[in-house]
């Protein structure tokens, strides 16, 4: 079990995490609100009332887990936490029964990767889709890590180095090109998504790297961060993710473990460390891990705090976008905005700067996408609702594209049926996406 | 309860706008303050009628008592059902009804919270001044309920201020609409201006029409402070005879400059002094340069230990997170506040700071203050430890002896967060017999059966 979190006691009900929770604002009741889900645990560890699981689970597994709620409270209540250890609690209780999100848990945790795009392949049968009433995502293109360990040389092509993979085991690394220069190494955490169902983004977050000098290496053992997992309540499932991609990294003398997934940033640099502890085998390598786990945009900014000139692409025509800051995106602490850009979105406004032709134009409120991990599996209703509202503030800045980092919100942003009529469906990208399709000069 | 009625409200508004099972009931059982009272039924009425027809349900059923509810963010305990019954919660009721742009009125349905008001005026270019300190999350409707304010109010007054006509549904669960959107208003008495601050003991909102003005254009701070707080006071009051006073007169006392000091870091500003202000003007980029230009210079003939203006909005931020660092700054003193919002009249500042100072080391317990300077609203803060029996028996001392001092003083025992339960045992150290059945029996005209938030105030 993890730490014993007491902080439902320095809540003081202020109300201030209301209107900043995505799924208190679908019907303003507070039963689905942060300090309500507070209130609940707090008078279920005092066992004042007799709460039922069932009725307690309701309020927790509409909880998103983006963090908003913790943002901004005044009194440092771990309220995502509380809900994460709210449902393991109630899980071991015993709640075994068949559910959606079970069978997808499962199919996301099989080792046997084909098993996703197979299971997605089904559910976007038409028969299928109508029984569900629900839209899956397609997975596109083939997955990106095969059987083997991958490297990508820095500055060469990409398709040459994916050509002759490393053998498992063999890993080379320099610490200086011919010339005697550093070259940067880091290693590249791509996430069950962007692995296997939106594998493009994962060759565009290689190629941003190795064209700007940089050597990426991807071990083949890596696989689900686990957040699906701890926001199911399955904490075993999860831990075991967690040693696995722990393991995976293990002893390859990296400094930098890059993902380009928000919500993979935050399950293994929030989540990883708050499940070990010390005693327990493998400790110092989750620990080791998560602290070298960074997200695409804060390494371009150690890069370029090393001196290091990030290059520029240019699209051949200028597009006006949108960029949607995932709740589990945060910047570095010491992280300070300078460009219009970086004062828009933050962190990754250095890389917007640098895409000639890009516009990026300011979301008003910067809503929650609604996807939440396993809550758009568990509550699909719920999750297009936020979508919707997501939506109101995307078609007034009225963008071309629409750009995000996080593998969910990818999935809520592409699902706009019952949101746009179908001949105006807003194409939705990853900002690396966009950054290498503009390095490589791509029309 | 009796059950009859819980079908009833199913009946009339549909299953998803009723809760009634313990879990969701505990959802609503508490506001910001450290009591709670568990409701028997959650209602979410769209409008007006359906107002009207819970009111009558209710009284048909045994006048079981009804609370209206916003965001739950009180700080006197106005929102909480403490006869059980129905909370009508107005959250669903957030729509803007419409903006009268030539005569300069909104009008809008109580469950808007405040932020989403402001900002919804500022796009189009005007401004709604009361700014309650939790105006980003709560609602017009309790702030109207309780007249709130906030820093605006040297300059701009309170909500009452801007109060010009209601929807309300009486007791007896007829609607009535009180005031009109005109300045000058003088037929029969004033219902619109005694439903406010009422603390929702009179009838429920359904429609609130507020009076707006033209946004400011720019705004800028300065951050002073001075050894002596006389200096300090005699500064503050040449500001406030000024024709353009301060938009914002902020202070903080000794203690609170102690508590903060050690936890807010800023290379720009220092927090020191025994006596701090934050200062704001606003209006066009002219006027308020002339203003800070005009602050400054008076100022400084008061001998400030340290003096900070600025207009650019980094400063601006890193100045007002100085404002806001007291709050947490307050946890190392204890777990359990006890938050007064007590106000009295401006020149009698000084007495009440050192009245304070002498509370806190009578019962050596510490009492921390800051609050608004222009209108006399102190926020005391008595720090204690919820553990320690002996210490919360002090804190409890300390707080009548504070207010206590507030009415000696001509003030008023709560400026901004109103009686409700927190204050109801004090009314009488400001208030006869007399006055008090005042009160009641202009409840009773409103609310005979006395089912409308029963129990508060008196």
């Amino acid at each position: 079990m993890p730490s014993e979190n007491k902080s439902y006691l320095n809540c003081v009900h202020c109300g201030k995490c209301l209107p900043v929770c995505p799924s208190y604002n679908i019907d303003f009741n507070e039963f689905l609100s942060p300090r309500g889900r507070v209130r609940i645990v707090l008078t279920d560890y005092a066992d004042s009332l007799l709460l039922r699981p069932g009725k307690i689970m309701e309020s927790m597994s509409t909880c998103l887990l983006c963090g908003r709620c913790e943002k901004v409270c005044p009194n440092d209540v771990n309220i995502t936490e509380l809900v994460a250890n709210e449902k393991i609690k109630l899980e071991e209780f015993g709640r075994k029964r068949f559910s959606s999100d079970k069978l997808a848990l499962n199919i996301l945790k099989n080792k046997r990767k084909v098993l996703l795009k197979s299971a997605l392949k089904i559910a976007n049968i038409p028969f299928f889709k109508k029984l569900s009433g629900r839209n899956s995502p397609l997975p596109e293109g083939k997955s990106f890590i095969g059987k083997r360990d991958l490297i990508f040389n820095a500055d060469t092509s990409l398709e040459k180095s994916q050509s002759s993979p490393l053998k498992h085991g063999q890993v080379i690394m320099q610490s200086a090109d011919e010339d005697g220069k550093n070259i940067f190494k880091a290693g590249y955490f791509s996430g069950c998504v962007f692995n296997g169902i939106y594998s493009q983004i994962s060759i565009d977050t290689v190629t941003s790297l190795t064209k700007n000098g940089v050597e990426v290496f991807v071990p083949k053992m890596q696989g689900c961060c686990g957040l699906p997992f701890i926001s199911s309540g399955d904490l075993k499932s999860f831990k075991e993710l967690a040693v696995n991609n722990a393991l995976a990294f293990k002893g390859k003398k990296l400094d930098y473990i890059v993902t380009s997934c928000a919500s993979c940033s935050y399950s293994i640099n929030k989540l990883y460390p708050k499940y070990f502890n010390e005693n327990e085998e493998n400790y110092t390598e989750i620990l080791d891990f998560s602290k070298k786990l960074i997200s695409i945009w804060a390494f371009f900014n150690e890069l370029k705090k090393h001196g290091i000139e990030i290059k520029k692409g240019k699209l051949d025509k200028e597009t006006k976008a949108v960029f949607h800051i995932p709740c589990h995106l945060s910047n570095m602490p010491d992280f300070k905005p300078v460009t219009a850009y970086e004062k828009l979105i933050g962190e990754p406004g250095l890389i917007a700067d640098k895409i000639a032709g890009l516009k990026l134009k300011p979301l008003k409120y910067n809503y929650c996408c609604g996807n939440g991990g396993m809550f758009n599996v568990r509550h699909y209703d719920l999750s297009k609702k936020i979508t919707k509202r997501k939506f109101e503030e995307i078609k007034e800045a009225a963008p071309q594209e629409i750009l995000t980092s996080c593998s969910g919100c990818i999935f809520s942003l592409k699902d706009q049926s019952g949101i746009v009529k179908h001949n105006e469906v807003i194409p939705v990208n990853h900002l690396i996406g966009i950054y290498a399709r503009s390095l490589r000069g791509e029309k | 309860m009796d059950k009859k009625l819980i079908n009833e409200f199913e009946m009339m508004l549909g299953k998803d706008r009723v809760l009634s099972e313990t879990e969701e009931l505990l959802c609503y059982s508490y506001d910001a303050t450290s009591k709670d009272f568990m409701p028997e039924v959650v209602v979410f009425p769209l409008n007006g009628e359906e107002i009207s027809k819970i009111v009558k349900l209710c009284l048909k059923y045994n006048n079981t008592p009804i609370v209206g509810r916003g965001s739950g963010s009180g700080f006197s305990g106005g929102s909480l059902p403490l006869k059980g019954g129905v909370v009508v919660s107005f959250t669903k009721m957030n729509r803007i009804l419409e903006l009268d742009e030539e005569n300069m009125f909104v009008t809008v349905e109580p469950g808007i919270i405040n932020a989403d008001l402001k900002s919804y005026l500022s796009e189009k270019g005007y401004f709604y001044p009361p700014d309650p300190a939790s105006y980003e999350f709560s609602t017009i409707g309790g702030n109207v309920a309780e007249s709130s304010g906030g820093p605006s109010a040297v300059k701009y007054g309170v909500t009452k201020d801007y109060v010009a006509a209601l929807e309300v549904i009486t007791g007896e669960g007829e609607i009535i609409y009180t005031g009109s959107k005109t300045v000058k208003n003088v037929s029969g008495y004033n219902l619109t201006q005694l439903f406010t601050g009422s603390e929702g003991t009179l009838g429920l909102f359904s429609k609130i029409t507020l009076k707006i003005l033209s946004k400011p254009e720019a705004n800028s701070l300065i951050l002073v402070s001075f050894n002596d707080i006389n200096d300090g006071f005699n500064a503050a009051i040449s500001l406030l005879k000024l024709r353009n006073r301060p938009s914002m007169l902020e202070f903080m006392d000794k203690s609170s400059i102690e508590s903060v000091k050690s936890i807010f870091k800023s290379d720009i500003i220092k927090i020191t002094g025994n006596f701090l202000f934050i200062i704001e003007a606003d209006g066009s980029k002219e006027e308020v340069d002339k203003s800070i230009g005009e602050y400054k210079y008076i100022l400084e003939r008061f001998s400030p230990v340290f003096l900070f203006a600025s207009e650019k909005s980094e400063d601006k931020k890193a100045i007002m997170d100085a404002r806001k660092a007291i709050s947490p700054s307050l946890r190392k003193y204890g777990d359990l506040k006890i938050n007064n919002d007590i106000a009295v009249p401006i020149n009698k500042i000084p007495d009440m700071l050192a009245f304070l100072e002498e509370t806190s080391k009578k019962y050596k317990i510490p009492v921390i203050n800051f609050g608004h300077f222009g209108d006399g609203n102190i926020h005391v803060n008595i720090m204690l430890d919820k553990n320690n029996a002996e210490m919360v028996e002090k804190g409890g001392k300390a707080k009548y002896d504070v207010l206590k001092k507030t009415v000696e003083l001509d003030g008023s025992l709560s400026g901004e967060h109103g009686i409700g339960l927190e204050k109801k045992e004090f009314m009488k150290l400001k208030y006869d017999e007399y006055y008090i059945s005042l009160l009641e029996n202009i409840k009773k005209v409103f609310d005979p059966h006395n089912i409308i938030n029963p129990g508060k105030i008196f």
